[in-house]
């Protein structure tokens, strides 16, 4: 593994303390009966199939061409899109433009492990499924020969990072004035024991990634990104191992859980589009009084000249 | 001597061979469709395959008005040799060969003819057993034909070792075995036709008294090579006349 | 794939081909191109693997190593995907210009074997906690000729069939390191369990349609394309060939869209179902082409081709 010798890496056999807790050492079962109660709710008190809900704003970063800020509770993303420029190093021409994405998760984001400064193998998968789910949502065609950059900082990962990730980029994306067919959202699932959690949390998606005890259960994670107007699903990512039905069936969930964001996001924008109006209108305002002023003074100024 | 036992009282290799035998030689011309020129090429254990590509235009910083510009790279599978390799290519072996390979190859290309272009030269290993420069050659020679670009001559390539028995006796074609045992292995790339060297590498100390011996049959070995491998040529034009051309055109 | 020029005009005879399910090489929309397999072709690995399907040419090879078992997962063995496009494919992939391509695929080979259903990592273990088997599995594309997913699953799931991986003698714990013995004949071995494996089915959007197994101008002509991993079937592996045994469903182990378009839901999910089809399709005529090599390797009657045929 490539090592960055700038920083102060700790030695390289070390392991995470954590692992020889008790929690570390729970079976299967046990983790996945801790996950649910008796009433069918979840640790922090959603039922099975209730989201998570979501908070989030524009303009996070002054150096951005646009940016945004999503936290899903323990979730929370930064995102930043710079404006259009020069595809570097290409020689041919390309008739659309390109989006270059890069998902980074902060060293001190994951609950389990710290993350080296280095992107790792899941971060590159994530960066190319934001590319794959942003690309269908652009209009590309705006831009021939030129590529947008798009920066998505993990600041913490408790589960649905991909989501998150998705409707920040698509926040920030509208935010920077970029071209766009319709607001691209996102929502995953995990199935755990074929029940469905939707919105899942870190510990959720970690059982359902693990090999359940008995053989034949389904289990895994599904993440859609839609464009709701367009009734298109612009990303899908499945991992795992559950039947058709079941991918259908969550299929179907996600798909009305991505329209349930869509109003978030667009109150965000129209909030942003009225704030934009209104300050263009309080510095307009402000040029007028400032000019009134300067005005004023060349009055006096002209009667100084002329009285000499 | 390190290499004191590679030849039995009978005269037998380690795998059976006389001194001056080749390891069986099995080839293959036209095993791709898509670059203009490939072969495969079998010796003993060692599988080789090499595609040609061109010629076509010179990239700006690489084209040359005297004539063409050959670009080779050797790559090794992963899982070609006994250990695991890391990566198949950049380390400073297979650049060291990638380099040598042009170096034969140039010699037997008519390079003059091309000028401002660029012929492009993959040889990728699927199993090493030793010699696996002189089975690149061969197959790339074998590949430039299929790809139809003019040559001086077949350029062969054969390695040859000394054996220190009662009385000292070069071996042609080495195998890793032999390799491994640690004694001298002379690397040389011909050009039988024109009777010209192309490239000459040895490793380990040799006397001078002996080089000659090994040399000679080494080059010899080329020769054994050169009438096998033009064998090889003229067959697959015979049938290839009748079947691939149906096919392409 | 590369360097790859379509006019207009060549596009729009492949997009009317799809539309009157009559493809340009004569295939109807739910065909495969004719593949040619054979296993055990590179003496230096533990199993391999050769599929060519039309132009398209892979080379797997499995390779055993002895290894730590991780921390968290004490008795599971492990699994590594390597994906190297040779040069010999495209001039674009010379030097490091193939491994964007790489990558994607031997992430998705190592998605899709990451649940328990696909590949049990159990039968990899040798002593619990303290070793066990990596397969490092290579996988070489010498050629590209569209549909390079699908082929290279194909391979790899042949490929661990024909692995053998050598039967320990003994294992003793000395002092808390392990003492392995490992047999030296080369006919006592474990094979591995891989009937399950997952098989990846690519489905390229042309027009309206979607077609299986697409070519490489296909492909130039598609700008979606789903690719669904799913199990195999136990029963397709069996010798004895019991239909009445529980023929377990295909699961879905990884979905993956590709490219820069976006689907209709309902179109997605008819494309889901299609697709897990289509795999159950291939697993069967897989499960005979190795059942079929198996019988001849151990009759002594497989003849080894390579690349000389």
């Amino acid at each position: 593994m490539p090592i960055d010798y700038r920083r102060f890496n700790g030695p390289e056999d070390s392991v995470s303390y954590k692992q020889y807790t008790k929690n570390f050492l729970k079976s299967y079962e046990e983790l996945c009966n801790e996950l649910i109660d008796e009433n069918e709710h979840r640790k922090d008190g959603r039922a099975l199939d209730e989201a998570r809900t979501m908070y989030a704003r524009t303009n996070m970063i002054s150096q951005a061409k646009g940016s945004s800020y999503v936290e899903l509770k323990k979730t929370k993303v930064v995102c930043s899109v710079f404006d259009p420029r020069e595809i570097p190093n290409k020689n041919e021409f390309s008739p659309l433009g390109q989006i270059y994405c890069e998902v980074k998760f902060a060293p001190f984001s994951c609950p389990r492990k710290r993350r080296a400064l280095v992107p790792d193998a899941e971060e590159k998968d994530l960066s190319l499924s934001l590319k794959k789910a942003l690309e269908p949502a652009v209009c590309r065609y705006a831009f021939p020969n030129y590529q947008i950059d798009v920066f998505v900082y993990i600041l913490e990962h408790d589960g649905a990072c991909l989501a998150g990730a998705i409707n920040a980029a698509g926040l920030a994306l509208a935010n920077a004035a970029v071209p766009m067919y319709d607001t691209i959202t996102a929502c995953s699932i995990a199935v755990i024991e074929d029940k469905l959690y939707v919105d899942p949390t870190e510990e959720e998606e970690y059982v359902a990634n693990m090999t359940p005890a008995k053989e034949g259960i389904n289990h895994g994670i599904i993440t859609v990104a839609m464009l709701s107007t367009l009734e298109q699903v612009a990303g899908f990512t499945q991992l795992g191992s559950m039947d058709g039905t079941c991918v259908i069936n969550a299929t179907e969930i996600l798909q009305k859980e991505c329209q349930n964001i869509v109003p978030i996001i667009h109150q965000i924008l129209v909030k942003d589009v009225i704030h934009n109006i209104d300050l263009s209108e309080k510095l307009e305002k402000e040029a007028k009084l400032r000019e009134a002023a300067l005005n004023e003074n060349m009055e006096e100024w002209k009667k100084l000249l002329s009285a000499d | 001597m390190p290499a004191a036992d590679l030849l039995s009282s009978q005269g037998l290799r380690l795998d059976g061979r006389r001194a001056n035998e080749l390891r069986r030689i099995r080839c293959k011309l036209g095993v791709f469709t898509q670059p203009d020129g490939s072969a495969y090429l079998e010796q003993g254990n060692t599988k080789v395959l090499a595609a040609v590509y061109g010629p076509h235009q010179a990239s700006k910083s690489k084209s040359s008005s005297d004539g063409v510009v050959v670009n080779c790279q050797y790559s090794m599978a992963t899982f070609s040799t006994g250990e695991r390799k890391n990566r198949p290519r950049g380390d400073r072996k297979s650049q060291e060969i990638s380099l040598h390979l042009r170096q034969a190859l140039t010699a037997a290309i008519k390079t003059e003819l091309y000028p401002r272009s660029q012929i492009d030269i993959y040889v990728e290993v699927l199993q090493a057993d030793g010699g696996t420069f002189c089975a690149g050659v061969n197959a790339a020679t074998l590949a430039l034909i299929d790809a139809g670009i003019p040559l001086r001559a077949y350029v062969c390539a054969c390695s040859a070792s000394m054996a220190w028995g009662a009385r000292p006796q070069p071996l042609v074609d080495v195998p890793h075995v032999e390799e491994a045992a640690g004694g001298v292995v002379l690397t040389v790339a011909s050009l039988p036709n024109t009777g010209s060297t192309a490239l000459l590498e040895m490793s380990h100390k040799l006397h001078m008294d002996y080089f000659k011996m090994v040399f000679s049959s080494a080059v010899q070995g080329c020769r054994d090579i050169e009438v096998i491998l033009d064998r090889a040529v003229r067959d697959h034009l015979a049938e290839g006349w009748t079947e691939q051309d149906t096919v392409t055109v | 794939m590369a360097n790859l020029l379509l006019s207009p005009l060549e596009k729009m005879y492949i997009l009317h081909g799809v539309r009157d399910d009559c493809r340009s090489d004569g295939r109807t929309n739910i065909d495969y191109r004719p593949m040619e397999l054979e296993t055990d072709v590179v003496s230096h690995a533990s199993g391999s693997a050769r599929l060519r399907l039309a132009n398209t040419d892979i080379l797997v090879g499995v390779k055993t190593e002895i290894d730590l078992p991780n921390n968290d997962q004490p008795g599971y063995g492990k699994l590594e995907f390597f994906v190297d496009c040779s040069a010999n494919a495209t001039p674009e992939f010379e030097g490091r210009g193939g491994e964007q391509l790489a990558n994607s695929i031997s992430n998705m080979m190592q998605k899709a074997y990451q649940s328990s259903d696909a590949f049990d990592l159990k039968q990899l273990c040798i002593f619990e906690g303290k070793q066990c088997w990596k397969l490092y599995i290579d996988i070489l594309i010498l050629e590209c000729g569209g549909n390079l997913c699908d082929a290279v699953s194909l391979a790899v799931k042949a490929a661990l069939y024909n692995t053998r991986l050598p039967s320990v003698k003994t294992a003793l714990l000395d002092g808390g390191n392990v003492d392995l013995q490992l047999s030296d004949d080369p006919y006592d071995n474990k094979l591995l369990n891989v009937d399950l494996a997952p098989l990846l089915v690519t489905l390229c959007k042309i027009g309206d349609k979607f077609v299986v197994d697409p070519s490489a101008e296909e492909e130039n002509c598609s700008v979606i394309s789903l690719i669904v991993g799913a199990t195999g079937n136990k029963t397709n592996y069996n010798i004895d060939n019991k239909k009445n045994e529980s023929c377990t469903d295909s699961k879905c182990t990884t979905i993956v869209m590709n490219g820069s378009g976006s689907l209709a839901p309902k179109t997605l999910k008819n494309a889901i179902k299609q697709g897990i089809e289509a795999v159950q399709f291939l697993d069967q005529a897989l499960g005979q082409a190795l059942l079929r090599e198996r019988r001849e390797n151990v009759t002594m009657k497989k003849y080894s081709y390579g690349f000389l045929k």
